[in-house]
């Protein structure tokens, strides 16, 4: 089975958060969820001030911190390389968002930043937080997998579109969405990005195109010094966007 | 104890089991595991078909074909069509927006009229629904008796964002059958009718241009949102990945106000005092000339070969033989003989040094284009900024070529079946024979090369000369909400009746008499023929992806039906016309002769495909030469007749560095902006004039989030983080610590900015980046309506944005406004 990993190009990611709202759309997030963020940064000042962006999803670790503190196990490490949640033993006691160095891990407040609170407008039917017009059809939310409308008090976070990838052909290496046969096992962020800056492929094989571009453009891990070892890697080409002040847990602007 | 519900908290749960020990759990949880686990249900569920409608994007005018997943009858999710040329299967972060537009819970429902017969801010419109027969019926009465009257060209349509002969296109032959010259009213002198008005007075084409970016290896951008709105946005952000990442890399320069992201992506970001992009435009020239980097094959040469530009000098026009430019050495002998870099750095705050580099990378890099929009003409000098930038286009021989700029192809679309000239009858003949002017004054002697001019419609209509409007039909644009000075839309609608087609709660349904409410674009038919792309025709179909879920009405049909209740050969027409989809599967017709390269020849396959196009782009100039394509290459040469006829379609033929249309109107020029007339024709360094007495510049950008307005309302799209809107529910005003510090100010603190017109309350962000003379807040918030989420959210900076125009192309002076900012007393 592939061990699923991403690649993102700084040098021709263009800060546009498509990639965001492709997710938000994707998998039903609630407005402020965005398992997919872009964070800006501007450093120096003018007339050489700077403004750099970095793209931060779920790195989904090799050796996720968040798993080793959930103390129910729902937070876990599938097979195929993604970090998931599984909703039905999840408690919402966050202390995996707490254990997490990246801050992408989510949990449905009570008070919403933006009001009024969208869950009021689309209430929810069942156990789910909202039910909106557009949600996931149903038979493809899968909570197991932390996939669709989360049930109330649940953390959520990215499964790199676990209900897509898996369902990869065995023997898959890379998930290109302009490849026909490969797209609709994309996931949404790398299939909508528009510079193509991002890569989806088999970390396990040495012959995906993933690993060729970690090995020519040497890919970088983000925070490795924590030793979680990420499986989302950085090119930062030949104009590197990562920023200065690497914080991306609490970001300002 | 009751059932624990395990699936609404599984805290609570625990701390259940942790209090009252086992015994009194086990029950439950026994009784729990019995069910089987949601995710066991779901999969025994049956498994819904999804049905994938080809469509076309509507938060921008890219026309980016798209893929809308529907499944159990609700639209779930929308990606790029991955065989449609513009989207390639991408989108931008707009694009995704579409089904919450769709499902937007303050959608009218239904057409409407108002009871209330006060109509203000703070006026409930108290509208009640109605049928569409009496909605349709009320208006198609006050539009007869109007014209029984004579009175019919008091009657306007007002467009914003409508596309398609099927659409917005059907309001000329509206307005001719009619009898009103202001059926056809458009919003582009607030969009960027300069940058149009400037390529036509030098290459004789009145649009935007094609660009084929992906082949060119330098951008020298004026104050182009590439990768924020400029558009085709999606396919911007592609060709982004692409040139940048190319061999050899694409060198980008950008020229704005503001530290954008296309700016610090770029490899140069010039950030320019604003309003003067063209000086900046005019030393690079300089440059290039004086060192000889000029693309001889295209422009000509010495005729000895040696350079006489030399700085301060003129040049015997004699001495230089000119190829496909006009008035190249008089335009250096008037004008850019003295605009050196440092004369540049002076006017723009750009060190010299720092023009020369850039004029060197641009002059010395092929193929190189120059590109520029609403950034550097959003001035009272805004088609001399736009010649001054265009001229470089023609400096390094981009006109045409690979890698340069071209001008976009029609679609050869069938033609309507219906004769309109038969139908005309007498009233509207002698409405027509009255000669009035629009409302808004375009083509009078007050805008004689106006091509729209909707910031002027309010005081018009109240000045009453010479005459003032009945009744206002909206499509698509909320001027209430956009235009500078935006409140004096309140005063000017008192004494209108109104019809606002919106189906969002917009500013303007708040004045609207009656509401007739449109589809969304995921439930419509429409065509949509493509914005200036790469040359090649190109034009999609609309499919719905699913059946209206309100009781609306395409515009296209509302106004059919309207056209069918007029008396008299009008309503005969529409009657022939029938509708929308009939004007749809005539236009198809053309197909038939001209299939697709995608095999579209036919209705269904259009709809099938979702876009008709033919590829190549038929002209090139290849190394100061022209040639048609030839079916398998560009070899077959143009004479300079069909140059003319084709390409340039100026007075000479010719690119024109002394426009001969814009000398026509050099007495105009000359009274309105003090050119003198025997100069009107160079493009030329002009003092912009600033309006207001503050001391900072006030520049109102859109943000990537923005969608035309159309992401107002999406809280979802509210939430996100943006540079310079502040994002996660927050709008801000960017500005430097410097010019705060002057006056007491400190990031986070609410401030006043102040105009002439009155002011807005906002917080303050200190960006150290900024230019310390520029405050920037974007566009697009600040809404007194428009939905429960667009409501009361931040300020909107158009409220003290003066009316000032440049009197050439009429575009709004947007960016031009000297502001004052202040600390509030009260910081809550």
């Amino acid at each position: 089975m592939a061990r699923w990993g991403m690649v993102i190009d700084l040098e021709k990611c263009t800060g546009c958060q498509a990639c965001t709202t492709a997710c938000l759309m994707e998998n039903s997030r609630l407005p402020g969820e965005m398992w997919q963020d872009v964070l800006f940064y501007s450093e120096g000042e003018y007339p050489s001030g700077k403004l750099s962006w970095l793209p931060r999803p779920c790195m989904h670790c090799e050796n996720p911190s968040c798993v080793a503190v959930c103390p129910t196990g729902a937070a876990y490490k599938a097979e195929n390389g993604a970090v998931l949640i599984d909703w039905e033993k999840c408690i919402g006691c966050k202390y995996c968002m707490i254990a997490c160095p990246y801050g992408v891990r989510f949990y449905a407040e009570e008070k919403q930043k933006t009001q009024p609170d969208i869950r009021n407008v689309f209430p929810p039917s069942g156990d789910k937080v909202w039910d909106p017009p557009y949600k996931m059809p149903e038979h493809v939310q899968d909570p197991k997998h932390g996939v669709g409308i989360q049930p109330k008090n649940v953390v959520s976070k990215c499964t790199f579109c676990y209900h897509r990838i898996s369902k990869a052909p065995e023997g898959t290496t890379d998930l290109d969405p302009n490849d026909p046969a490969t797209r609709d096992f994309t996931p949404a962020c790398v299939v909508t990005c528009a510079p193509t800056a991002r890569f989806f492929g088999d970390l396990d094989n040495p012959e995906s195109n993933v690993r060729k571009l970690i090995a020519e453009k040497r890919g970088t891990r983000l925070l490795d010094q924590t030793g979680n070892r990420p499986q989302v890697y950085y090119l930062a080409g030949e104009s590197p966007a990562i920023p200065e002040t690497r914080s991306v847990r609490n970001p300002k602007t | 104890m009751g059932k624990i519900d395990l699936t609404t908290s599984r805290r609570g749960f625990l701390q259940a089991t942790a209090v009252t020990g086992a015994a009194g759990v086990v029950g439950s949880v026994v009784g729990e595991v019995l069910q089987p686990t949601p995710s066991e249900a779901l999969a025994q569920a049956p498994r819904p078909e999804t049905k994938i409608t080809k469509n076309v994007c509507h938060q921008c005018p890219a026309r980016c074909g798209i893929d809308v997943y529907t499944t159990n009858g609700k639209v779930h999710a929308i990606y790029g069509t991955l065989d449609h040329p513009i989207s390639n299967g991408k989108l931008c972060p707009k694009g995704h927006l579409g089904a919450y537009i769709l499902y937007d819970p303050d959608r009218f429902t239904g057409p409407m009229k108002r009871t209330n017969p006060k109509k203000g801010r703070n006026e409930d419109p108290r509208f009640v629904r109605i049928t569409w027969d009496e909605a349709l019926n009320t208006i198609a009465a006050r539009l007869n008796g109007l014209r029984d009257k004579g009175e019919s060209h008091r009657f306007a349509l007002l467009t914003g964002r409508g596309w398609g002969a099927s659409d917005a296109g059907l309001t000329d032959n509206f307005g001719k059958l009619y009898g009103t010259p202001n059926a056809s009213l458009g919003h582009s002198s607030m969009c960027s009718d300069a940058s149009k008005r400037a390529k036509q007075l030098m290459d004789g084409n009145y649009s935007y241009n094609a660009y084929d970016y992906r082949n060119t290896n330098y951008l020298l951008n004026f104050g182009a949102a590439y990768l924020e709105a400029f558009r085709p946005y999606n396919n911007n952000l592609q060709t982004w990945g692409h040139i940048r990442t190319k061999s050899p890399k694409t060198k980008v320069t950008v020229v704005d106000i503001r530290v954008t992201t296309t700016g610090a992506a770029a490899d140069h970001l010039l950030l320019v005092k604003p309003g003067t992009d063209g000086a900046l435009a005019l030393a690079i020239a300089h440059v290039i000339l004086t060192e000889g980097l000029w693309d001889k094959k295209f422009v000509g040469d010495f005729n000895d070969g040696n350079n006489r530009f030399i700085s301060g000098f003129s040049v015997d026009q004699s001495t230089f033989t000119e190829r496909w430019t006009k008035g190249l050495v008089e335009w250096w002998n008037a004008e850019v003989k003295d605009r050196t870099p440092e004369w540049a750095s002076k006017v723009t705050t750009i060190p010299a040094k720092d023009i020369v580099k850039v004029a060197h990378e641009f002059g010395t890099t092929r193929p190189a284009m120059a590109i520029f929009e609403r950034g550097p003409t959003t001035h009272t000098n805004a088609v001399y900024n736009g010649l001054s930038i265009h001229a470089l286009n023609a400096l390094v021989g981009s006109m045409y070529a690979v890698g340069g700029l071209m001008s976009q192809m029609g679609v050869p679309y069938g033609a309507l079946p219906w004769k309109v000239d038969e139908y005309v009858d007498d009233i509207a003949k002698a409405a027509a024979a009255k000669k009035l002017p629009r409302i808004d004054r375009v083509k009078t002697a007050e805008g004689p090369l106006w091509s729209n001019m909707i910031q002027g419609i309010p005081d018009f209509h109240m000045e009453g000369k010479p005459y003032k409007l009945d009744t206002l039909m909206f499509y698509l644009t909320n001027p209430i909400f956009s235009t500078p000075d935006c409140t004096r839309w309140e005063k000017a609608l008192q004494d209108i009746f109104v019809i606002d087609t919106s189906p969002f709660p917009g500013e303007t349904a708040m004045f609207a008499d009656i509401v007739v409410p449109d589809h969304t674009y995921l439930e419509r038919w429409q065509d949509t023929p493509t914005y200036p792309f790469q040359g090649y025709p190109l034009t999609n179909l609309r499919t719905p992806a699913v059946k209206p879920i309100h009781d609306t009405k395409v515009f296209g049909d509302t106004l059919i039906e309207i056209g069918k209740r007029i008396n008299g050969k009008m309503g005969e027409y529409y009657k022939q016309v029938g509708n929308v989809d009939n004007v749809l599967r005539a236009l198809a017709k053309g197909f038939e002769k001209n299939p697709g390269d995608n095999g579209v020849n036919s209705f269904e396959t259009w709809a099938e495909k979702g876009v008709w196009y033919k590829k190549p782009y038929l002209w090139r100039q290849i190394a100061g030469e022209f040639y048609e394509w030839d079916g398998v290459d560009y070899r077959k040469p143009m004479s300079p007749e069909d140059v003319k006829k084709r390409l340039f379609k100026t007075e000479s033929g010719k690119f024109e560095l002394r426009s001969s249309y814009l000398e026509k109107y050099a007495d105009f020029v000359n009274a309105k902006l003090g050119v003198p007339k025997e100069r009107v024709g160079f493009p030329q360094w002009l003092e912009p004039r600033y309006s207001g007495k503050g001391d900072l510049f006030l520049v109102t950008p859109k943000t990537p989030m923005h969608a035309e307005g159309r992401s107002a309302n999406i809280p979802q799209a509210i939430s996100i983080y943006q540079p310079v809107s502040g994002g996660r529910n927050q709008t801000f005003l960017e500005m430097h610590p410097k010019p705060a510090k002057a006056r007491g100010i400190k990031n986070g603190d609410l401030v006043h900015i102040k105009s002439e017109l009155g002011s807005v309350k906002v917080r303050v962000h200190l960006t150290p980046a900024a230019r310390p003379d520029t405050i920037v807040l974007p566009f697009g918030f600040g809404h007194w309506a428009h939905g429960r989420w667009a409501k009361d959210r931040g300020e909107n900076a158009s409220a003290i944005i003066p009316n000032i125009s440049d009197p050439i192309s009429g575009l709004t002076s947007n960016y031009s406004t000297l502001v004052t900012v202040e600390k509030t007393e009260s910081q809550a």
